[in-house]
């Protein structure tokens, strides 16, 4: 299943605070960063169970990231990434000539998909070298 | 009429400042005397001579006419405080052209990047495509902006143009911008530019505006809160005593900006809207 | 006599976040050199001690990359290396300095100005906008300490304390009892602007739930409202009229106001704007009432960084030093817009993880040309780098000066002795500007 017409919110997380100073390459990086959350309704559309890799789709990129219902809702048409790696493959880096980067408020889709696995942070981020 | 024509002759992996290129450093020059002058490349000092050929020889300030050919979407700050004689790019252009120039002409055959025009204080720039944001911006923390001159673009400009423009009809100045579409805060900080948009804009213009007119012949994407609809009308009248003729709702505002002359009546609640910022959208 | 075991250091400065809590106790088990306990820091202040121990996450010797796998070296070896990458360099980057102390942030300085190099800290992608705005407008602001005090109305507006400033709220914002709030939560009114219902709107007074991006449309109605004028719509920003009309009465009748924002405003679309608008309206509040506000710091140092870069070169952020002379441009100069122009051939990182913080599409130019980091943990930037320069972390390894959100310096306590041949940042960026210097023949 597939949901359109998202905006997606990036910002921090307690948990993501306490991965990144604990050590970026780990497995609680993943699970605290590597993550969407929904809101509980938008879940429900997406008929799938609490955990099961999603593609979050911008203008500006894909990532495959975990699904998970958010504890900060009801946010109807919105989901959220925590920083990191993974939200900063689809955020838009569009300033404004400005020089921030727009983090917040991209315009997404998200598909549950069949295949393809949530990467940890410095495989993902290695893939930018080889490219 | 003194022609000067600059070719470029290398691909610049940086950058290329060359705010040497205007009517004023190469007035009195030879050709071998202009390729001497300064041009920085990453954190190297170069000649224009490293990057252009340069033909013909520089006469007097207003005889003067530069003539640049070659990729330049990289070359910043081409007629950087002009104050005199013509420039002609044929080309998209980089950062800053013209910016702070205060006489002359500057005609891009292309798009320019931003900060086209910056802090203008007299004179005419003149782009045929698109410019990126802040065109004739004030720089940051200034609170007085482009002055005085002209800017037009015959495409679309980015987001934030004539941030804090500062005119005045007692001293005659009349900051002007004239371009086919806008991005997003056009005219915030205004106090006194004349802006006139043939096409669309996106949100928040006009924000923070304390004088001025700003004139859309297309859509607004939307109208922040803080203005007040006033009515319709057929004819406007701009700064500069010029009139535009056609159907356009009037807007007074910015509200939200607290002005020395508070326009609003504290107990009738009315509005003048004398010298008010003023902002028409095509009814 | 029994042997101490044990060695306890109390009032640290915790180097986390820009709310630089100072009263860490922190055990050190004193043969092994560890941190074997932390009181009274929150869970990721408490994080940070626990990973300075030595461990496969930590660098401790330098490190050279040769045919994609690292190879231990000297330091005179590595700096040679380094020295070498940023002379030969015609536009380098210097990036990151805000985990890092003010005596750094210095050298860092004098580095960027001997290279000829761009110089940026990571208030590039967060509360610059801020700066931004501040240039512009000004800011009325105060120490934390007021707001403890006497504050009685507290607005966090695109910001998450619980999540990103722990113990913000029970220092000096919420829970505390203050001088003039002598109880604590129940003399103050809390109120939390987000398009989310986030744990700190969960424990206010009110949460203003606002379409994401909308934020400007809002706080000019607000400052509309403020000056009586009679707004004709029926909801602005997804917010009810009546209910911006209750916020405005909120704001006028208290007695000591404060917003607190953070990347809510900073980040989106309007950026700067946002924050110039919120700044006009705190100024037009003191009309009615004391208000004031504070950026939500994000790295314990950022302020020391825009502190420091101010003092010595006149501009706080995106810093180009190309000219010979210090130019300031947000937008041309800050490094996820040189990074996106690819305008950059070499980058020194001091103390972040660009790579993980920067949108991907700059951070695969970034990875185009040689790229030296000074950085004590596995980050996708170091595993990334060409050159690894391990330092002592500061505030844990080695003292400095650090600057809270407000602009409050406090000195910060080393705990315990770096692992390895770690040096501290300081130390590193001088052996940095000696070998360019010698090399350059100054």
């Amino acid at each position: 299943m597939s949901l359109n017409n998202l905006i997606l919110i990036t910002c921090r997380t307690i948990n993501q605070g306490v991965a990144l100073e604990g050590g970026k390459n780990t497995k609680e990086n993943v699970r605290a960063a590597g993550i969407c959350a929904f809101d509980s309704e938008d879940f429900k559309k997406l008929d799938c169970l609490v955990g099961t890799p999603v593609k979050v789709i911008t203008d500006h990129g894909e990532v495959i990231v975990y699904s998970t219902i958010s504890e900060e809702g009801p946010h109807p048409g919105i989901i959220f990434i925590p920083m990191g790696p993974w939200a900063n493959q689809v955020v838009n880096p569009d300033s404004q000539a400005c020089g921030t980067p727009t983090y917040k408020g991209m315009k997404a889709g998200v598909e549950v998909i069949q295949s393809g696995k949530v990467l940890d942070a410095v495989g993902l981020i290695s893939l930018l070298k080889e490219a | 009429m003194a022609e000067i024509k600059l070719k470029l002759k290398k691909e610049y992996e940086f950058p290329l400042e060359a705010d040497t290129i205007t009517p004023d450093a190469f007035a009195g020059k030879s050709a071998a005397d202009i390729k001497k002058l300064t041009v920085y490349h990453g954190n190297e000092e170069k000649t224009i001579g490293d990057f252009f050929d340069v033909t013909g020889e520089g006469g007097e300030l207003n005889e003067i006419k530069i003539i640049v050919d070659g990729n330049l979407s990289n070359v910043k700050r081409i007629g950087e405080k002009m104050s005199g004689g013509e420039i002609i790019i044929n080309d998209n252009v980089g950062m800053h052209v013209g910016n702070n120039m205060s006489g002359g002409k500057i005609l891009v055959n292309g798009s320019a990047d931003d900060w086209a025009g910056a802090m203008l204080k007299g004179g005419e720039l003149e782009i045929t495509g698109d410019a990126g944001h802040y065109v004739g911006a004030a720089y940051r923390g200034n609170w007085k902006g482009m002055q005085n001159g002209l800017i037009k673009v015959k495409g679309k400009i980015g987001d934030e143009a004539l941030t804090w423009v500062n005119g005045s009809k007692p001293a005659k100045r009349f900051p002007t911008l004239i371009c086919g579409a806008a991005g997003s805060f056009l005219g915030i900080h205004s106090h006194g530019g004349t802006i006139i948009v043939e096409g669309d804009c996106d949100r928040c213009i006009g924000a923070d505006q304390v004088r001025g007119t700003i004139v859309v012949k297309g859509k607004v994407a939307r109208i922040l809160p803080s203005y007040k609809k006033l009515g319709e009308v057929e004819e406007i009248e701009l700064m500069n005593g010029d009139i535009i003729k056609g159907k356009f709702t009037e807007y007074s505002g910015d509200h939200s900006v607290e002005k020395n002359h508070s326009k609003i009546d504290k107990k009738t609640g009315e509005i003048s809207n004398s010298s008010n910022g003023r902002l028409f959208v095509a009814a | 006599m029994v042997a101490k075991k044990i060695r306890t250091v109390t009032d640290v400065i915790c180097p986390f976040c820009g709310t630089l809590c100072d009263d860490l106790e922190v055990d050190i088990d004193i043969k092994e050199e560890k941190v074997i306990e932390v009181r009274n820091g929150c869970q990721i202040g408490t994080k940070k001690y626990f990973a300075s121990n030595p461990s496969d996450h930590r660098y401790d010797k330098p490190l050279i990359k040769e045919k994609g796998s690292f190879k231990e070296v000297s330091w005179d070896e590595a700096i040679d290396k380094a020295a070498n990458i940023l002379i030969k360099a015609k536009r380098p980057l210097l990036y990151g300095f805000s985990s890092t102390e003010c005596e750094a942030q210095g050298k860092g300085v004098e580095l960027a100005e001997i290279l000829g190099s761009i110089l940026d800290n990571t208030a590039s992608v967060c509360h610059g906008p801020s700066l931004l705005a501040i240039q512009d407008v000004g800011a009325p602001t105060s120490t934390l300490g007021e707001y403890k005090n006497r504050a009685d109305l507290i607005i966090f507006w695109g910001s998450n304390p619980v999540h990103a400033h722990p113990r913000h709220l029970s220092r000096y914002s919420d829970f505390i009892r203050g001088y003039f709030r002598k109880d604590g939560r129940n003399d103050r009114f809390i109120v939390v602007v987000d398009p989310r219902n986030t744990h700190t709107a969960q424990i206010a007074d009110i949460h203003v739930q606002i379409n994401p991006s909308e934020d400007y449309e809002l706080i000019n109605a607000i400052r509309a409202i403020l000056r009586g004028v009679e707004i004709d719509a029926d909801e602005i920003s997804g917010v009810p009229i009546e209910k911006v009309k209750e916020l405005v009465e909120t704001m006028k009748s208290c007695n000591f106001g404060v917003i607190f924002f953070g990347m809510g405003l900073t980040q989106t679309l309007s950026h700067h704007r946002n924050i110039d608008a919120a700044i006009c309206l705190v100024r037009e509040l003191n009309d009615h009432t004391k208000f004031l506000l504070t950026p939500m710091r994000g790295h314990y140092n950022v302020a020391g960084a825009n502190q420091v870069f101010s003092w010595q070169t006149g501009y706080s952020y995106s810093i180009d030093f190309s000219r010979g002379y210090p130019r300031y441009n947000p937008g041309e100069f800050s490094s996820v817009d040189v990074l996106m122009r690819d305008e950059i051939d070499a980058s020194l990182i001091v103390a972040s993880d660009p790579a993980s913080n920067f949108p991907a599409a700059s951070v695969k130019n970034m990875f185009k040309y040689p790229l030296i980091v000074i950085e004590p943990h596995h980050t996708p930037t170091s595993v990334n780098a060409d050159i690894i320069l391990p330092p002592a972390i500061a505030g844990i390894e080695c003292e400095g000066t650090a600057y809270r959100m407000d602009s409050v310096p406090l000195r910060l306590r080393k705990v315990k002795e770096a692992p390895g041949e770690c040096l501290t940042d300081k130390e590193i960026l001088e052996k940095l500007i000696e070998a360019v210097k010698k090399k350059k023949g100054e």
